[in-house]
């Protein structure tokens, strides 16, 4: 028998009882639609998760900040905590097994000005090192610090967009090209008391110098609203900053290069992540690393796939009980027929194929409903389940993105699905089919003769 | 080969064939030692009361049924041991069938049954489908090739099922009691088919029946009593 006939007649016999096809067929959409959520589900919180963390923040970085949250062993909120950054603890740190670079890290406030116009510059001094380790963007003009090159400040396209100008009642915005306009790097006044018998601190941006680069437009939205500088550059305009500035404030001033406002730890690999923070915190210090918070969440979203998966396994058991079932009452039924059949010259092989293809029809059948039913699903999921979802991850961070997805049906799960369906359909018909062969051509035609 | 010789050419060969059934302790000799031949082209009935063994003998010709001990040869080839899938192939390429409760797949339309051992056969659906109405055209039912055998007659569902026996034109033709459920009118006109599409394609056929006026149709009529032979006739 050829590919055609078998399937006319698996239909043929399928349609003859309809209600007890439409029944087993259900159990296979069940099955269906239980696991092809469970997949889209888990595709779709790892599609958001990379959209949310990979690109706004490198997963490996650890981040050791002067003023560290507590919690209590409840983990509520119990204050913060000061804690000293200082070369002794980076010192520590390189001790640590899977740290692939450290960089210290103070952060100033800047200003730019250029012409009447002026901006806020949050500026973060850094290893130079570091250009290369913590996932910076493409430059559009210029080049990143280095050894014989770190005289200069890296500008964020952010930084460079919101110059502005006010005076009464008139406020104007201006996008700034510092490779065009003269731009100058100053240091806010409200910090510290200048002494008046010295000369302003200023620095000028000046592209025949190459002090300054600018760096792309980044996802990352750190690198798009803060500026960096070499660490030792900045240590030597801060000093020169400070001379100008009253004695007691120059003191003050100092201060500010005994300690780091933060430190940044690069592991070598995601899954270290936690390892090393584990370490930092028997130094003593408490860490923030966007793994933190993607743990629970990836707890959660394998719980929910688990428990999906685990009625969709149910499911699916179920309906492979039922698709036997069902061959078995069919083998029954038409155990004469499969006598007058054999004595016809239908070949074994055939009668065990007629019968597969059965049970592959019905797991079909059910896998193509199952795969537009958990469209219908996954459509929903998305429109209606952010506060489900926000609710369950116990929060809003992640979900809280405008066209989060917590559900993707990737091009190849319905074919996977279809292919299932019909896998499960063959195993369970393949004993009754087998039991088909086995029918004596004689038995089966003297039964109810 | 004149005609002569080649009706005298052995389509069939049965030697010392025997079928016992065990019923417990009890042995049930159904065919006890059976032996006879069947020439190309003979129209054979073997004729006894009920329960002589006839269908037995029968189905041990066609392979539905295991033969205790002796030979069947078919065509010239021994079918006792032969494998399943063996048979299978053998009796897609030699062998017909027609029932006396005609065993017509009930979800199938006339046509449909028709075309069942071209299928199996694997033949293509053009020319399966140009064979099976032709054959049912032979047999009068060009009117009811789209009727379900529960639409039929009695009459008209063992026309279908005789053209189904012969539309793979087999050389042998087995017919167990195939006019058992007909009126006598229709008996005459099914006997009358069946010897007739036989004769066209110079067709062997073994014929069962308990009514011995049958047996003038027949070429050559073997007498079965208690699984045994006990007359041979010649017409
Ligand atoms: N499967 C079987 N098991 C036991 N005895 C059987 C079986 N089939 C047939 N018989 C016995 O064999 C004998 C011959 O049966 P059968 O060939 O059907 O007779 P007929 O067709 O001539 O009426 C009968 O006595 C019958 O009871
Ligand atoms: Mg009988």
């Amino acid at each position: 028998m050829n590919l055609w006939d078998l399937l006319k007649m698996g239909l043929r016999n399928l349609s003859r009882r309809k209600a007890r096809t439409a029944l087993t067929v259900v159990g296979v959409i069940i099955g269906t639609v239980s696991i092809v959520s469970m997949v889209s589900i888990g595709i779709g919180i790892n599609e958001t998760f990379e959209k949310t963390y990979m690109e706004n923040g490198a997963m490996t970085i650890i981040r050791i900040e002067q003023y560290s949250a507590n919690f209590d062993e409840n983990g509520n909120w119990a204050g913060e905590s000061k804690q000293v950054l200082d070369d002794n603890l980076v010192n520590a740190l390189r001790g640590i097994e899977h740290v692939k670079a450290i960089a210290p890290i103070i952060d100033q406030s800047g200003q730019l000005k250029s012409g009447k116009y002026t901006t806020y510059a949050q500026i973060r001094a850094i290893g130079r090192d570091a250009f290369g380790e913590f996932g910076f963007p493409e430059l559009t003009y210029g080049t990143y610090p280095s050894e014989n090159d770190y005289k200069k400040i890296v500008f964020a396209n952010g930084t460079l967009q919101n110059f502005y100008y006010s005076s009464g009642r008139k406020y104007e915005t201006k996008v700034v090209d510092p490779t065009d306009e003269k731009v100058t790097f100053v240091f806010p006044e409200w910090n510290y008391q200048k002494n008046p018998r010295k000369k302003d601190f200023k620095l000028e941006m000046n592209p025949g110098k190459g002090n300054f680069a600018v760096m792309a437009e980044s996802d990352n939205w750190e690198y798009n609203s803060t500026c960096y500088m070499d660490m030792a550059f900045f240590k030597e305009i801060w000093k020169e900053y400070a001379s100008t500035l009253t004695v007691a404030d120059r003191k003050r001033a100092m201060q500010v290069l005994e300690s780091y406002s933060s430190i940044y730890v690069n592991v070598d690999n995601i899954d270290n992540v936690t390892d090393v923070q584990d370490a930092i915190k028997e130094l003593g210090y408490g860490t923030y690393s966007d793994m933190q918070y993607l743990e629970p969440l990836q707890q959660t979203s394998n719980m929910i796939q688990i428990v999906l998966g685990a009625i969709g396994a149910l499911a699916m058991l179920v309906s492979a009980i039922n698709i036997a079932n069902t061959m078995v009452m069919s083998i029954y039924e038409r155990t004469r027929e499969i006598g007058i059949m054999k004595v016809l010259g239908c070949k074994v092989y055939d009668v065990r194929r007629l019968f597969l293809y059965e049970a592959a029809l019905i797991g079909l059948m059910g896998g193509i409903i199952g795969i537009i039913i958990s469209y219908l699903v996954s459509f929903g999921i998305n429109k209606y389940g952010q506060p489900i979802f926000a609710a369950i991850m116990q929060t809003s961070a992640v979900y809280d993105v405008e066209g989060a997805k917590f559900s993707v049906i990737p091009f190849w799960l319905p074919f996977a699905a279809a292919l299932f369906g019909m896998f499960v359909g063959v195993v369970s018909g393949y004993i009754p089919a087998r039991r088909a062969t086995k029918i004596s051509a004689i038995e089966a035609m003297k039964s109810n003769q | 080969m004149n005609e002569e010789q080649k009706a005298r050419k052995k389509m069939i060969e049965v030697k010392n064939l025997k079928k016992i059934y065990r019923m417990g302790d009890e042995k049930i000799r159904a065919v006890d030692d059976v032996s006879f031949d069947v020439m190309d082209g003979e129209f054979c009935c073997l004729i006894g009361t009920s329960g002589s063994g006839k269908s037995t003998i029968l189905n041990l010709l066609a392979g539905i049924e295991k033969a205790t001990s002796g030979e069947i040869i078919l065509r010239g080839k021994n079918i006792v041991g032969m494998s399943e899938a063996k048979l299978a192939g053998f009796r897609q390429s030699s062998l017909g069938f027609v029932f006396q409760s005609y065993n017509l797949i009930g979800t199938m339309t006339a046509l449909e049954n028709v075309e069942l051992p071209l299928i199996f056969k694997r033949e293509k659906k053009k020319i399966r489908r140009k064979k099976s109405i032709e054959m049912l055209k032979k047999v009068g039912l060009d009117n009811r090739m789209d009727h379900k055998p529960s639409e039929m007659s009695g009459g008209q569902q063992q026309r279908v099922g005789i053209a189904r026996a012969f539309v793979a034109k087999p050389k042998i033709i087995f017919a167990d009691e195939p006019t058992g459920n007909l009126d006598t009118k229709t008996t005459v006109e099914v006997m009358t088919l069946i010897k007739q599409m036989a004769k066209e394609n110079h067709q062997t056929i073994v014929m069962v029946t308990h009514d011995p006026t049958l047996t003038e149709y027949a070429d050559k009529v073997i007498r079965i009593s208690d699984g045994k032979i006990v007359e041979t006739k010649i017409n």
